[in-house]
């Protein structure tokens, strides 16, 4: 049997953490759900976790805050950044910063599809 | 023939002896003659004495001894001015002459008289002596009376003239001959009217004379003009007085002439610049009548005489020439306003009272004029009652308070559209929320369905959930709409805590992505204010707005914003945001307020001018306070309208002074 990745879905926002999830599974992955970056740090997910879909602004720590930290503790997970702010100018710099995509919501199943392919064959 | 001195009742006369047969006749008539009071003393054709009575003897001091005596001895006689050269004459010519004479304190007339014998003989004279003493001192004092009178009238300024029964001139002052340059000479007798007449032309006057002259004790005084040679043109008020001379059938007038040119002139002078006066109050009155454009009337209600000013016949565009009457002034009341209208009529008709009422014109052009009537009524002087005011005419004022009404409406929905452009991005994120959750619902609805066999379920829940989120982005677009919409201000109870959360709501993502900490205490007990709900919640967005950019460059403090509602013990109703940003100097506290004043680099500066204006519209008031440690605190306080004043707007009403501001705060949200 093959275990399906774990994708885990960080957003303070609820109707995200409801909807996404069962999409993701829908796809056949695996999908845990937090709500903020200190939750999603503080589960035993990190190490499993082989993509990560975070909110860019939330309260407490950022999307871009959690991304730091994983880097300084040496936790490479593909990143597909979401965000419901609509400012095209923040997707080049997030990519430089090694992001996998960065997605708008609200997006199509079609991209995320493809943001999760790239992530997930990238590794 | 010798006469022998006759000796009676101890009394003698030193008469010539007579014949014995006239003894008898002799004695009467000496006894006659010595009765007589008058001094009789007869002297010879050498002007020796021949006799004299007893009064000669009495009053004279005659002796009888000076008979034969020569008159010039004797010392009383030799008084008597040319005695004998009166004598020779009156004894050569037969006539008699007259002398006047002293005698110690006493004054004589003596008569000298010929003594002519039987045969026509002048033996010589009979002097008879009067005693006009007495008479002599009251025709002294007549002639000292009458330079006294003369005197005084010459001295009187004012022309006097005495004319006799036929108007002639019997004796007039030293003014009157000046007056008229002439003499007393040329004047005496002179008919007055033939002097004077061009001077006292007016016929009354004659008549007036002729009627006192025969009788009459009336004068009216009649006042002439006429130029004098010397004097120029003289005003003269001519009166007249009866003389009655005891007496004296005949009556004379005493006609004075008063010159009272000077007082004319003084009068005229006096009268013009009082017209002049009341001329230029007039005019000062109708100028600011005119400027002000206000009007006053008086109405006495009785008489139904309504007095109208000219800037009144101006305002309601009558015609000067036509009066104005109640039923003309409603020609001019706009049918709107007729009913409320009558009621003032009424109401001034039956009791007066103070009246403050706003009303529209329709002119006979169809234009719309706007008044504001103040009157009073009440009893007059004359217990009449009486309705005295003023009508402005505030067209203009009404358009310029729409016109700024408008503007400030303008700029409150320039200043609303710009603080809704800052949260452009706030809105896109409410928005794409609930429509990320509505894609992605559906798209896992769809993969549910297609699989095999379809998870019914799983399908059923997440199309609810689709519909759900599909409800939220509605919710946000509803308030957006609200929020954008430019409408006419409402007037409502507004629960000040639900829109604050209304408010909160549509602008916590933007405070979140500004990492805002936002902390709001909503009061319990918090009663609604009366006023524009989108209005209040524009400021409270832009009070938080402008806290969180404050606090944009902090990074050494936590961003702490804290919304705070509470009532007061006054029954007003407090709203503050307290930010802990970069805060503002004390010097700029009244700075903050002023339109296009701003501190931030994309801002316009009007949201705070504009939440001030309508804070104050609302009765209320907005200002800002420096913390006690970082940023600033920005409050609002707004009563909370009691039941009843927020009366619907409209001209007709009869106004209270706090109507009147509720009008003005509705006309100018």
């Amino acid at each position: 049997m093959i275990t399906p990745a774990l994708v885990s879905v960080v957003d303070d926002d609820e109707s995200v953490r409801e909807s996404l999830p069962d999409l993701l599974r829908e796809f056949g992955f695996a999908v845990r759900a937090f709500s903020s970056a200190e939750e999603f740090l503080a589960s035993s997910c990190v190490v499993q976790t082989r993509c990560l879909i975070l909110d860019i602004v939330m309260s407490g720590m950022s999307g871009l805050d959690l991304q730091r930290e994983l880097t300084r503790r040496g936790q490479e997970i593909p990143i597909v950044f979401i965000t419901a702010h609509a400012d095209k100018t923040v997707r080049p710099f997030l990519l430089a910063q090694g992001a996998v995509e960065c997605l708008f919501k609200p997006f199509t199943e079609k991209a995320l599809c493809d943001a999760l392919n790239a992530a997930l064959g990238a590794r | 023939m010798m006469t022998q001195p006759i000796t009676r009742n101890g009394g003698w006369t030193g008469f010539q002896g007579v014949n014995g047969d006239n003894a008898a006749a002799t004695t009467d008539l000496i006894n006659i003659l010595d009765a007589v009071e008058f001094p009789i003393v007869v002297v010879r054709r050498d002007f020796g004495i021949a006799c004299f009575n007893k009064a000669a003897a009495d009053v004279l001091g005659l002796l009888p001894s000076d008979v034969g005596r020569a008159s010039r001895d004797i010392s009383v006689l030799a008084r008597v001015p040319r005695l004998e050269e009166q004598c020779s004459q009156v004894i050569a010519g037969g006539v008699e002459s007259r002398a006047n004479f002293r005698a110690g304190d006493k004054w004589f007339v003596v008569r000298i008289s010929p003594n002519t014998k039987g045969d026509g003989q002048v033996t010589g004279a009979v002097l008879t002596f009067t005693n006009v003493t007495a008479f002599r001192a009251s025709f002294d004092q007549a002639i000292y009376e009458r330079e006294c009178t003369k005197a005084i009238l010459n001295t009187v300024a004012d022309p006097l003239v005495v004319l006799s029964a036929d108007q002639r001139i019997q004796s007039a002052n030293r003014a009157f001959y000046e007056m008229f340059g002439v003499s007393r000479d040329e004047t005496q007798g002179v008919p007055l009217f033939e002097l004077a007449d061009a001077a006292l032309g007016p016929t009354p006057l004659r008549t007036q004379l002729e009627e006192m002259l025969a009788g009459s004790h009336a004068f009216q005084p009649v006042e002439v003009d006429h130029v004098f040679a010397g004097m120029g043109q003289r005003t003269l008020l001519l009166d007249a007085h009866p003389l009655s001379l005891p007496g004296h059938s005949e009556r004379r007038v005493l006609v004075t002439f008063q010159d009272i040119t000077a007082r004319k002139q003084t009068e005229a002078a006096e009268r013009k610049r009082a017209q002049e006066k009341l001329r230029h109050s007039e005019a000062f009155l109708a100028e600011a009548q005119y400027l002000s454009r206000i009007g006053n009337f008086a109405w006495r209600v009785a008489a139904d005489e309504i007095t109208w000013s000219e800037q009144l016949y101006r305002i309601f565009e009558f015609d000067q020439a036509v009066p104005v009457t109640v039923d003309l002034i409603r020609t001019r009341v706009h049918p709107e306003n007729l009913a409320a209208w009558q009621d003032v009529i009424d109401r001034a008709r039956r009791e007066g009272g103070d009246f403050d009422y706003e009303s529209r014109l329709l002119m006979p052009d169809g234009s719309v004029k706007h008044i504001h009537m103040v009157a009073h009524g009440g009893r007059n002087q004359d217990g009449e009652l009486e309705l005295i005011g003023a009508v402005q005419d505030i067209t203009d004022n009404r358009r310029s308070e729409e016109a700024l009404s408008k503007a400030q409406s303008e700029l409150a929905h320039v200043a609303r559209v710009t603080t809704l452009g800052a949260l452009t991005a706030s809105i896109a994120h409410e928005l794409n929320q609930p429509l990320s959750g509505i894609v992605t619902n559906a798209s896992t609805c769809l993969r549910m369905l297609a699989s095999d066999p379809p998870n019914v379920d799983g399908a059923r829940e997440t199309a609810r959930r689709t519909i759900r989120d599909g409800n939220r982005a509605s919710e946000v677009i509803t308030r957006l709409r609200a929020l954008f919409a430019r409408k006419e201000a409402a007037t409502e109870p507004v629960d000040l805590n639900e829109a604050t959360r209304e408010v909160l709501a549509l602008s916590s993502a933007e405070l979140r992505r500004n990492r805002v900490i936002l902390q709001a205490e909503f009061a319990d007990d918090l009663p609604p204010v009366t006023g524009d709900r989108v209005q209040l919640q524009q400021v409270i967005l832009n009070l938080l707005l402008n806290a969180s950019d404050a606090m944009s460059g902090v990074d050494d403090r936590p961003r702490q914003l804290a919304v705070r509602t509470e009532r007061d013990e006054r029954g007003s109703v407090h709203l503050t945001v307290q930010d802990a940003g970069v805060g503002f100097e004390p010097q700029n506290v009244d700075k903050l307020f002023e339109p296009f004043y701003t501190t931030k680099s994309g801002g316009m500066g009007i949201g705070l001018a504009v939440s001030r204006s309508i804070i104050e519209s609302h009765r209320g008031r907005l200002w800002a306070a420096r913390n006690d440690g970082p940023g600033a605190t920005f409050s609002f306080s707004i009563p909370c309208a009691p039941e009843g004043v927020m009366g619907s707007r409209g001209f007709g009403a009869i106004r209270t002074p706090a109507v009147t501001n509720t009008e003005h705060t509705v006309r100018n949200s």
